[in-house]
């Protein structure tokens, strides 16, 4: 636990580093206080569990991401500029099945991000995300695209 | 300079203006949105996207001017326009959860409006 | 050379960019309601200012600019969906709602059966 927060702070110390420039040793010891300073005021949020030996995986779904990110930009641009717009929204429950804070924060902002849908709700007990979806000719099909697609890559990544 | 350097200087100087130029039109139909928007969650949408397009057009000056301090100036203002759109969201839900009157009468008013259609 | 390349790079992000940002912009137009803006607004136009950047970070062809233009994109790409839920749940709890076309809508069921009435 302890490697892994000396692991981080170098990590850190390296990215200041490259954001600022210059990799002299001065500004590299400035840039680990600083993140030491940013790694106390998360004290207590970090739980690292094996997330480094998780690497591939997580650059799986940030590939995938992108590619999801673009394609939804350019299927928002097509609806946009039709002549005639038709459209039948919707907002539509998704059973969940990550459970931790984390993961449905980052499974609400992928969904925000993806073709044709936005989170808008998060049930009280954390079992339901809702989603506002551009276009929803059968709900069925676009709740089985979210858990196949992104619920079980993010499984796959951090379980 | 060759040929193909000359080339790509002026094409790169066409494409900011023609960038700016595109620009300059978004701004105008971001402000009709939020001058003509009928409820208030529509202007904060158009603000939100104000901010984002004022980003991209601070980039394109910064390729303009090639003058590369403009990437900090945009990370700030997307920092300051995050938080304000946060702000503008708070405010909607609590004034909306304490019965604001002004708030209860657009929701009315936009409710009216969906029936006529 | 090289720098020739990078200037018609950077200029076919720049138009790109801009695209998807007037997109966005014709988006908040033309949609009926908020909810469906929405999509607009925190989509295309995240990627149209995120390309935007990321062309400004080419141009400079030095590594720490480019660190922080990829920075800042992947604080955008954080940031927009963040924004852009707050404003669909306000908009949501505090009443407005979706258009006409809207065909189901499972969390109004919801909100009915648990909530109980706000006091007047």
């Amino acid at each position: 636990m302890n490697n892994m927060v000396f692991l981080m702070n170098l990590l850190l110390a390296a990215a200041w580093g490259a954001v600022t420039g210059s990799f002299t040793p001065l500004n590299l010891i400035f840039g680990f206080i600083l993140s030491s300073i940013a790694l106390f005021l998360i004290r207590e949020q970090i739980a690292f569990r094996d997330y480094f030996q998780r690497g591939g995986k997580v650059l799986i779904l940030a590939g995938s991401f992108f590619k999801e990110l673009v394609l939804s930009s350019w299927r928002v641009l097509m609806i946009v500029i039709k002549p005639k717009i038709k459209l039948h929204p919707g907002i539509i429950a998704v059973p969940l099945s990550v459970s931790e804070d984390f993961e449905i924060t980052l499974l609400a902002n992928m969904v925000t991000l993806t073709p044709g849908t936005l989170s808008v709700d998060v049930s009280e007990d954390r079992k339901v995300l809702f989603v506002h979806c551009l276009n929803v000719p059968d709900p069925e099909e676009t709740i089985d695209g979210i858990k196949n697609g992104f619920e079980r890559q993010i499984l796959e990544a951090f379980r | 300079m060759n040929g193909f350097e000359a080339f790509a200087a002026d094409f790169l100087y066409a494409c900011v203006s023609i960038a700016l130029f595109i620009l300059g039109l978004t701004f105008l139909l971001i402000v009709y949105r939020i001058i003509k928007g009928p409820t208030l969650p529509d202007r904060i949408v158009g603000l939100d996207l104000l901010v984002v397009v004022a980003i991209g057009l601070i980039a394109t000056v910064g390729v303009g001017s090639s003058y590369t301090l403009y990437i900090d100036i945009s990370l700030a203002l997307g920092l300051v326009g995050f938080l304000a759109t946060v702000a503008f969201a708070r405010f909607i839900l609590n004034r909306g959860q304490a019965k604001d009157f002004i708030i209860m009468q657009e929701i009315k008013d936009s409710e009216k409006q969906e029936e006529q259609k | 050379m090289m720098s020739a390349v990078i200037s018609i790079l950077t200029g076919i992000m720049l138009i790109i960019g801009a695209i998807f940002a007037a997109g966005a912009a014709l988006g908040i137009n033309r949609l009926p309601d908020v909810y469906t803006r929405m999509h607009a607004a925190s989509k295309a136009g995240t990627l149209g200012s995120g390309l935007m950047v990321l062309a400004l970070g080419l141009y400079s062809q030095q590594w720490d600019d480019f660190m922080r233009a990829v920075a800042t994109v992947c604080f955008f790409l954080l940031t927009a969906p963040v924004s852009a839920h707050l404003i669909a749940r306000a908009a949501y709890v505090v009443g407005y709602k979706p258009c006409k076309e809207t065909k189901l809508d499972e969390l109004s069921v919801i909100k009915k059966s648990t909530e109980p009435e706000a006091p007047q």
